[in-house]
Parts: C-alpha cells; structure tokens; sequence
C-alpha cells in the first residue's frame, strides 16, 4: 500500500478536463473534449485512430498545451504546466508503443521511472513491488530494454509508470503489437494495480478488452466525445461499433 | 517570393526603370570615385556581393549551407595563376578552365555529401576545404607551398591585369551584376522554384516531379563556377596568393554572413550585405589598424547570433517586405484577369484526352507485395487492383502498414518483395519519388508539407510545373487550380499563414496540379470540423467525376465510407477483407480487427 | 615503433577529453557546438594566467577550471543554445558560429596573437619506462584525462541526473514523462560539456602553446574523433580519441608532420560518407 496516498475517498473527482482544444501539428486534434474520472475508477477512453486518443493523454502529461480549455486535478489546474511537474503532482503515462530506454537495463528503466521526488524515496521498495508485480522482470534485471519481447517491454512500461508513485495512472493503448494471450495478462494486472487503490485511465483500441476492465467509459470520435456511459452498457451499444467502423 | 503578380501590371514597367537607374548609378561610380581607398573599396564590395551571391544560391535558394565554399576559391585562384605562370596561359582562359575545375571536384566530392544531413554536410564541406588548404600549403613543387603565388605585374586586358583601379571595379562590377541577373533568372523560372521547394520540403517537392538530386547538382555547378571565378579576379587584382588566404575558413564563413544578415534566398540579399558590411569591415581595420584587432569581428560575431535569432530575415528581407507592401500601395492590387468564382469549375485538362473512355480497366495492380524494416513485417502478400474511374478506400486499426504501402507506390520507400504495374507498366523500384508523379502518380502526406515560405500561388505552381515550364503559363494553370480549389482568397498569401483546413485544399490542389491519373489521399479529411470535412468530400467527389482515380486512407469513418465505391481493410500489413462499403461493415474479420475480437463475442 | 603508438595515445588521452564533451552535447542537444574549440582555447588561457600571475601549476587549476567552465557552460546554454534549440539547422549552425567568432576576437583582443607557453619545473621531464622515453607531462596530462572521463561515465552510469542525461539522448518523449525537466537537463549535459573541454585545455596548457585561435586546430580534430567513435557513443568518443592520436603519430613519422591532418580529414569525409554511425554508434 503506497504511503503517501492521501485518504481515499471514493466519487471524488480525480481529473477533469473541461472544453479543451488541442491542436497537434497541422490538425484540431481535440475538439472540446470534457469528461472526468473518479477516485478508485478505472476509466477508459476508446476510439479508432486518429480520433484523438493519444492527443488527449498527452495534453494531459503536458507534452502538448491545450489551445484552450481548463484540466483539474485535486483541484489544482495543470493544463498550463511542465510536463516534469505534472509527473510530480501525481499523474504518471505509460506511453504509447512502450517507449522504453533501449540502451539501458530493466533495472535502470525502472530507476529511471522513480526520477520524481516521491518515487525516489520510495526506490528500494518500489523495485521490490515491480519485480512482486512482473516476476519475469526479476530474472532480466540486467537485460537491455531493447532486447525484451514485447509482452515483457510492455511489463516494464508499466513497472517504469509505477515506479514514479501515480495517484492517477494512465495507459495509451497496453495491448497494441500484443499477442491475445499477453494482451490478457496485461490486463489482469491493470486490474490488481488498481485494487491497490490507483486511479487508472485506459486509452485502448481493444473495445472489448477496455470495456470489460473499465467502470465507465468514453468514446471519442475525431476529437469530440461522442457517447459516454457505464462500460457495461456500452459494450451492448450498437452504436459503438458505428463510432469505429462507420457502419 | 510573394508579390509575384508585379509582372501582369502595367506599372511595372515603372519598377524596370528604377533598375535601369540604379545599375547606372553603380556603373558611373568607377569613373567618379577618385580616391585609391574609396576605388579599393568598390572593388571589394563588388567582389564580396559576387561571392556571397554564389553562396547564396546554394545555401539560400537550396538551403544546402556549406562553410567550405573557400575550397572552390582557391582551385579557381591556384588554377588560374599556375596555368598563367607555367605556360603563359592568358588568367581569362585560366578563369574558365579553373571554373571547370571546381566543378569537376564539386561533382565529385562535393555532390555525395548532400546525402549528408544539414550539420553533417556542414562538417563535411569544413572538412573538404582543410584537405585542400593542406594540400596547397604542402605541394609545394606545385604550389610553392606557403610561399605563395605572386603574378608578376604585367599590364594588358590579355593579362587580366591593369594600372588603374577602375578597369578591375568594372570587371567586378560587370561579375557582380552578372551574378544578380543570374539569380533573378533563376528565382523567376521553373527551376527556381523547384529550388526553393527542395529547400523547403523535400519530400513534398519529390511528390511534385522535382528531381531535387539533378537541381542541387546544378545550382551546385552555377554556384561553384562563380565563386571560382572571383578566385581568379582575386589573384589578378592583388597579384598574390598563399594557402592561407584562398582556402581560409574565414572566407567560408563570411560568405554565408553577408548573405543572412542581407537576406538570406532574396536575390539582392548578399548585394545588401555586401554594401553594409565591406566598407565598415574595411573602415574599420584602416581606421584602428592593429590596435583594437579583432573588433570587428566581434561585432560580426555578435550581429550574427542576433540576426540568426531575432532577425532569420535579414536586412534585406526587412527591406523586401517594407518595399513590396510599398510597392502593393503605390501600383494597387495586381490586376489579375481571372475572375473569383467560388463554384466548383472545371480542372484543367487531363493528361490524355481518351481517359473517360476507358472507364473499368485496370489502372494500378499490386501483386504480392513485401515490405519489412529489420525483424518487423510491415506489409505481408499484398494484392489488389484498381480501376479506371474508381474511389477506393485503404481503411485499418493503427500500425496497419497502410502509410507504408503509399510511400512503396509513390517512390518513398523501395518494396522488400512483389510486383507493381501502372498503366501495364512496370513500377517496382521506380525511385526517386518523382519519377512516380511523372508517371501520373500524385500523392497527398499525413502531416501535410506546405512549402512554407512560398505563396499558395507559388505552391501550387510547383505542381504545375510537372508538365508545364514556361512560368507565365504555369501561373495561369496554377490559377484554375486554385479556382477549383477554392483558394482564391489566399493566393498571394504565404502558405504559412493558411488555416489547417485550408492547407489541407493546398496540398490537395497542388497534388492535383501535376494532373495525375492515380491520386493517393493520405488522411485528407483528419482532424477537420464535420463542415470543412463535407467541403473537402465534394471537392474529391469533383475531382472523381473529371476521370481521376482516387485511393485514400482515411480514418474518418463516415467519410470513407461514404465516398469509396470500393474498401479494402488492411490489419498487421495484410489485406484482411475487400469489398462494398456495406459488405466490409459486416465482415466479421474486419469487425475483430478494429473492436477486438472479444467483442463480437461479448455481446 | 612503440614508441609512436605511446605517444599517441598519450596525446589520444586529450583529444578523448575534448571530444566526450563534444559527443555530449551532440547526442543531447542534437546541435554541433562549432564554438567547442573556442572553450579550449579560452580554459587554456585562464590556466596560463593563473599560472603567470599566481603560480598556479596548471593540473592544479583545473580543480577551479572545471566547475568555472561548468557553470560558463550553463550560462552560455541559456543565453545562446536554449533560444534555437527549435530552429531550423541553418539558424543553430550560426549561433555557434557566431559564438565562435565571439569568442576568437574576445581573446584577440585582450591577449594579442602571441604564443604563450607554460613552463614548469616539469616541463623537459622524461621518464625512461621499459626503454621507452616518455614524456612526464604528457602522461600526468593523459593520467587525468583518463580519470575524468572515468570519473564521468560513472556519473552518467550511477546517478539520477546522470542517467536522466542518457535517457534524454535515447528517448526525449518517454524522458518528460518520467519527470525529467528536458531544459534544465540540456543545460547541465551542455555544462558538462564545457567542462570537460575546459578540463582538457588546463592539461594541454603544459604541452602546448596557446595563441587565439589555437581552438580552431583542435576542434577539427575533435570532430573527426567524434564522427570515428560514432557521433553518439562516449564510448566511441573515448576510444576514436586514442585510434587518432595514434595514427597522427603514425602519419607524421612516415607521411609527413605536416600533411598527417590531411590524413584524417579523408578519413572524415568517408566515414560521413560510408558509415556515418562510426565504430560504436547507433541508429
């Protein structure tokens, strides 16, 4: 159990993003994009490509800036900050295509994820927590990244994500490139770390594998969010295979 | 390179005068100019602005920057000078063959390195100039070594050598002017504008048919020629040459100064910068001597940074713009005879005029295509046909490969594996990329590459460019295609200035511009608001109905959908399903491709 | 024959140094620091001052020189880098340039085109080791050029800012979200840099002369290193450092002292050509 969690409070509001705009490149990439996460939630965005998804995790982390638009969390607004100091306030990405340091260790990845204030007190005991979480992990300590399968790159993102102690952690798309079978550890694990009381926002291409996981979902369709709800009557929705399929 | 409307006025004849003046005014000041130091100094600043005009055109126009343009000085100096001293060659036979000289080892050495990214090729070419100096300073059977070269003086127009100041000014002054016309010949026609376009895309300027290896080895060639020339004028006029003074990296340096702080790709930059930086260099190092050495470069030093962070235009460029809104003021609007029509007219003329005709018949045919960078397959067995006529769309989930198998039909990448035919001939392997749009391939890019500093006019023109050379015309045509695209209002407007919608109709129509019988739409309609979206649809919808093939990826689903008459699904860089728009709806692969396959299940 | 390969490397030692700081800054920033020579020249002068006006043996300075370069480093960063960083190559390639030129005529200037040397009680100091005479300064000089670049690799290896410096130069996008602050960690790599090349001129200040563009001679030669070694390996930087002062011994014993530059100047323009990733690069 993290020890700088504050108390927890469930049906208090995590984040929440409020008519942001975002333009990425040459296109509007989100078009008033509001929605909110609660405490304790595992809360998925999904969408085809180019509808906006990674765009939405990244204005989030401060890669990109809004255009306009406001996102809270904890009641501080970040949409105007240093993507270093939103790491610090508690919002942690596992990117997109893994994005791991391929010329050092599994260790020094997952060192390198503890880079934040907290995760660095934190160091000894965060690694015994990954290697708990990704046995396999363990047996590769000294293995570079880049020479990893992709189910265990795919492990080490999200070790090297939790090394930083998230309060809210996000995931773009975890089972891209991933065979079904791994696609599913991934997964369970997602759902054990969110036991351990960590928010998790979901951006995934996999429908049902991502309304399965979440308590609520969103869906985004070239940059607006189109429909939203449970996840579990979502995943009923005919409508939901229109929004990807256009049929 | 805006305001390109000035020739269809008739006040231009105005701006012609002006020029008449001005080159007059230059021409007397040999004559009228007394003093040997005041003499000296035109001398110089006509040898500089020559220099750093050939400079210019290399690194301005082209956007290649070498810093080792001193190494094509001193093959022109050396050449001239040794021919003239060993076998009594006359200098103005020695300038020629120096230049050819030059030439021949810029072909050689100097053309391999534009493969080189920009910092690296700036390297290489520092490092090409020092071979050189070092060769000079060392053979010294040939060169004397770092004695130098001294001409014996020896009066005569045969010896390149006089008594008076004045003949050389002119002689410079001849080379300078020779120079701006040149370039401004150069800025003007096709080749001009090919010029600029590599330098600002060159990916998007291969797309449009310009053979951006052929144009970087010709403006490689006019560039090197003049600066070796002005070798040859230097060992003339002081009658002295060492290692250190023709092959210094100052001299490399210098030229790229005059021609940013003047201006950098206008064609009176470097003469701007010429005029404002010799007389305070020289002024300077006459007045303080040796006591505040260094100064001045300094100063040069300092405006150099500011210039290049604050200023990327130069003075000249500063000038340019106050002139030509100035001008814009004075001459009103450029009366352009095509009027503005907002209705969707007619394209220009199709390639071939039987096209319609054969409506139905293959068009482009992929067989068992292969593609994989390293371990990673990116496109696996690929078939498919096309056909005269068609809309077809190339739809699948992320990382499907579908960008890839544009970039093996346009040229970009070279296929691993299989067979493509166009028109029943055979394509595979075709590279570069404009060899594919001179057959009729035109293609659009995901992240669209506007040709930033160009105007939309210009763009466009480019295109138009692929099969029309006269500019006059390529104007007109590229006017159509603007009417046709709806970008009348922003024609003269730099094309960094357009909104995302409006950049995404200027990448369409200067695709559209090189009249393709293939067109491949990347993501076209990404990103736009459902009203610009419906704008566009029409638009392809047009440019279908005139006979040109269309094959898009697009994302937006309800758009491809729409449109095609024909789908197929790419997943993990394999066709997956082929079909209607309706059938590919309900085809269970394509289904669990995009939703996971859980989710039929799950329901 | 032994001999010419030791002194190479005893001088290879020195242009490793020059170079790693180089390597740095390129595999970091992504820009090539034209104006790295100039940092040579202008440390080699502060230890011939210190060493004229206070008496300051120049391998002692450097334990002032290299945290003075350090922090020049980061305010050159700041007030030059930082601003282009976005810019076009052309706009990046000038700054440097211009810095460069800044910095020639600064020292022109106020130190006049003379030679200046340092002599040491030192200085002549031969050792004579397994009949092979060596000169003492240069392998004090190649002693701690080797130790600071260990000193260094290490501090990339073990320590948070450390590592943050490799993660930026691997992977800037996965870098910001760790938390890592890109603008500050460009700055202190780009100060490493300098240091390194301030470190470097305090230990070549005995062995040889400085005059204001003394810079411009050893900056070419830290180019090649870098383009040999593979323009984004330490490592490489490290061992091409030692290969050139090698084969600079080698070249002018049987070619010519004066022609041996040219030799890896070729060498230069076709590796760029042929295998621009060098002996030990990537990508």
């Amino acid at each position: 159990m993290p020890i700088w969690a504050r108390d927890f409070e469930e049906g208090n509001e995590v984040l929440k993003l409020e008519k942001v705009i975002t333009h990425y490149g040459d296109v509007q990439a989100l078009q008033k994009v509001s929605f909110k996460v609660e405490e304790g939630q595992i809360v998925s965005i999904i969408g085809s490509n180019g509808s906006g998804k990674s765009t939405t995790l990244n204005t989030i982390s401060g890669v990109l800036r809004c255009s306009s638009g406001t996102i809270i969390f904890d009641d501080i607004r970040i949409d105007q900050i240093a993507p270093h100091q939103i790491v610090e306030a508690g919002i942690v990405q596992v990117p997109e295509g893994r994005r791991l340091f391929p010329y050092m260790t599994v260790y020094e990845n997952l060192k390198l994820g503890s880079f934040n204030s907290r995760g660095r007190t934190a160091l000894k005991e965060s690694i015994q927590e990954a290697f708990h979480y990704f046995p396999i992990l363990a047996e590769r300590k000294n293995q570079m990244a880049g020479t990893l399968s992709g189910g265990e790159q795919q492990m080490l993102a999200i070790g090297r994500g939790l090394m930083a102690k998230p309060r809210l952690l996000m995931l773009d798309e975890p089972s891209l490139g991933l065979a079904p079978l791994v696609v599913e550890q991934v997964f369970e694990t997602v759902k054990r770390i969110n036991l351990q009381k960590i928010t998790v926002l979901l951006v995934e291409q996999d429908v049902f594998q991502a309304l399965a996981l979440a308590d609520r979902a969103y869906v985004l369709e070239n940059g607006a969010i189109t429909m939203e709800g449970r996840a579990e009557e979502l995943l009923n929705n005919p409508q939901v295979k229109e929004a990807y399929i256009g049929i | 390179m805006t305001g390109t409307g000035k020739e269809f006025h008739p006040k231009s004849n105005g701006l012609y005068g002006i020029g008449v003046l001005a080159i007059l005014a230059l021409a007397a000041l040999p004559l009228l100019v007394r003093n040997e130091f005041y003499l000296d100094l035109l001398v110089m600043i006509f040898f500089w602005a020559t220099l750093a005009g050939a400079w210019n055109l290399l690194g301005g126009f082209a956007g290649q920057i070498s810093l080792g343009h001193t190494a094509y000085f001193g093959i022109g100096a050396y050449a001239s000078t040794l021919l003239y001293l060993n076998f009594s060659l006359s200098p103005w036979i020695g300038l020629l063959a120096g230049a050819a000289l030059s030439v021949l080892v810029a072909v050689f050495v100097g053309y391999p390195c534009f493969r080189l990214s920009s910092h690296f090729f700036a390297l290489a070419t520092i490092a090409f100039a020092e071979v050189l100096r070092l060769l000079a300073a060392y053979w010294r059977g040939l060169t004397k070594g770092g004695l130098g070269l001294l001409t014996p003086f020896k009066t005569g127009i045969g010896y390149f050598m006089f008594d008076n100041k004045q003949a050389y000014a002119y002689i410079a002054l001849a080379f300078m002017l020779l120079m701006i016309f040149v370039s401004r010949a150069i800025k003007r026609s096709r080749f001009g504008f090919y010029l600029i376009s590599l330098r600002e895309d060159q990916d998007g300027a291969e797309s449009l048919g310009v053979d951006t290896h052929r144009c970087k080895m010709v403006a490689l060639i006019i560039s090197v020629s003049f600066t070796s020339a002005m070798g040859t004028f230097y060992s003339q006029y002081f009658q002295f040459i060492d290692p250190e003074i023709c092959f210094s990296i100052s001299l490399s340096i210098q030229l790229p100064l005059l021609s940013i702080i003047g201006g950098l790709g206008t064609v009176l930059g470097p003469v701007v910068g010429a005029f404002l930086l010799t007389p305070i260099d020289v002024l300077l190092r006459g007045w303080l001597g040796g006591i505040f050495a260094g100064l001045n470069l300094i100063v040069y030093g300092t405006i150099l940074i500011v210039a290049v962070m604050y200023f990327p235009i130069g003075v000249g460029g500063w000038f340019k713009i106050k002139w030509e809104r100035w001008l814009k003021d004075w001459m009103g609007s450029p009366a352009i005879s095509l009027k503005m029509d907002n209705a969707v007219t007619s394209l220009p003329p199709l390639r071939g005029p039987e096209e319609s005709k054969t409506n139905g018949q293959v068009l482009f045919e992929v067989r068992s295509l292969e593609k994989h960078f390293g371990g990673l397959q990116a496109v696996h067995n690929l078939s498919f046909q096309i056909k005269r006529g068609e809309i077809v769309g190339l739809i699948g989930p992320n990382g499907a490969g579908k960008t890839t198998i544009f970039n093996l039909i346009s040229g970009f990448y070279s296929a691993d594996g299989g067979e493509m035919e166009f028109h029943g001939q055979r394509i595979t392997g075709l590279a570069p990329p404009h060899k594919l749009c001179r057959k009729g391939i035109g293609r659009t890019f995901q992240i669209v590459k506007p040709f930033n500093n160009m105007s939309v006019l210009e763009n466009i023109m480019v295109g138009v460019f692929c099969l029309l050379k006269d500019p006059r015309k390529s104007r007109i045509e590229a006017l159509r295609i603007i009417n046709f695209a709806g970008l009348s209002k922003h024609q003269f407007s730099p094309a960094s200035s357009l909104t995302i919608a409006d950049r995404k109709r200027l990448e369409l129509a200067r695709a559209l511009a090189t009249k393709p019988d293939l067109l491949l739409l990347d993501e076209v309609v990404a990103g736009l608001t459902p009203r610009e979206t419906k704008e566009l649809m029409s638009i392809i919808q047009s440019i279908s109905a005139q006979g040109i093939t269309i094959l898009m990826i697009e994302h937006v689903m309800k758009a491809v959908m729409a449109l095609s008459g024909r789908i197929i699904v790419i997943h993990h860089g394999e066709k997956i399903a082929e079909g209607t728009p309706a059938e590919v709806g309900e085809n269970k692969a394509v289904i669990d491709a995009y939703l996971g396959k859980g989710f039929r299940r799950g329901k | 024959m032994l001999q010419l390969v030791v002194n190479g490397l005893l001088l290879g030692g020195i242009y490793a140094l020059i170079s790693i700081g180089l390597t740095l800054i390129f595999g970091v920033l992504e820009i090539i620091n034209f104006a790295h020579g100039e940092f040579l020249m202008l440390s080699m002068y502060a230890a011939f001052w210190l060493f004229q006006l206070y008496g300051v043996d120049p391998y002692l300075s450097i334990l002032v020189i290299l945290p003075a370069f350090f922090v020049i480093g980061l305010a050159i960063q700041r007030i030059t880098i930082q601003p282009v960083l976005n810019s076009p190559p052309l706009n990046q390639i000038f700054t440097t340039i211009g810095l460069s030129i800044i910095l020639q005529n600064v020292a022109l200037f106020f130190f006049k085109a003379d030679y200046r040397t340092v002599k040491t009680s030192y200085s002549d100091l031969g050792l004579n080791l397994v009949g092979l005479i060596i000169s003492f300064p240069r392998l004090i000089a190649f002693i701690l050029a080797m130790g600071i670049i260990a000193a260094l690799l290490i501090y990339l290896k073990s320590t948070y800012t450390g590592m943050a410096i490799r993660a930026l130069a691997q992977e800037r996008r996965a870098s910001m979200l760790m938390g890592i602050d890109v603008y500050k960690t460009y700055r202190i790599a780009f100060g490493i840099g300098i240091a390194c090349v301030g470190a470097a001129g305090s230990i070549l200040m005995p062995i040889y002369f400085v005059f204001p563009t003394v810079g411009s001679l050893f900056v070419l030669i830290a180019f090649v290193v870098v383009i040999l070694g593979g323009y984004n390996s330490l490592i490489g930087s490290l061992i091409g450092g030692l290969i050139i002062g090698v084969i600079e011994g080698f070249s002018g014993f049987f070619i010519s002292p004066h022609l041996k530059e040219a030799v890896y100047f070729v060498i230069f323009i076709f590796i760029l050509l042929f295998k621009p990733t060098g002996l030990f690069g990537r990508r």
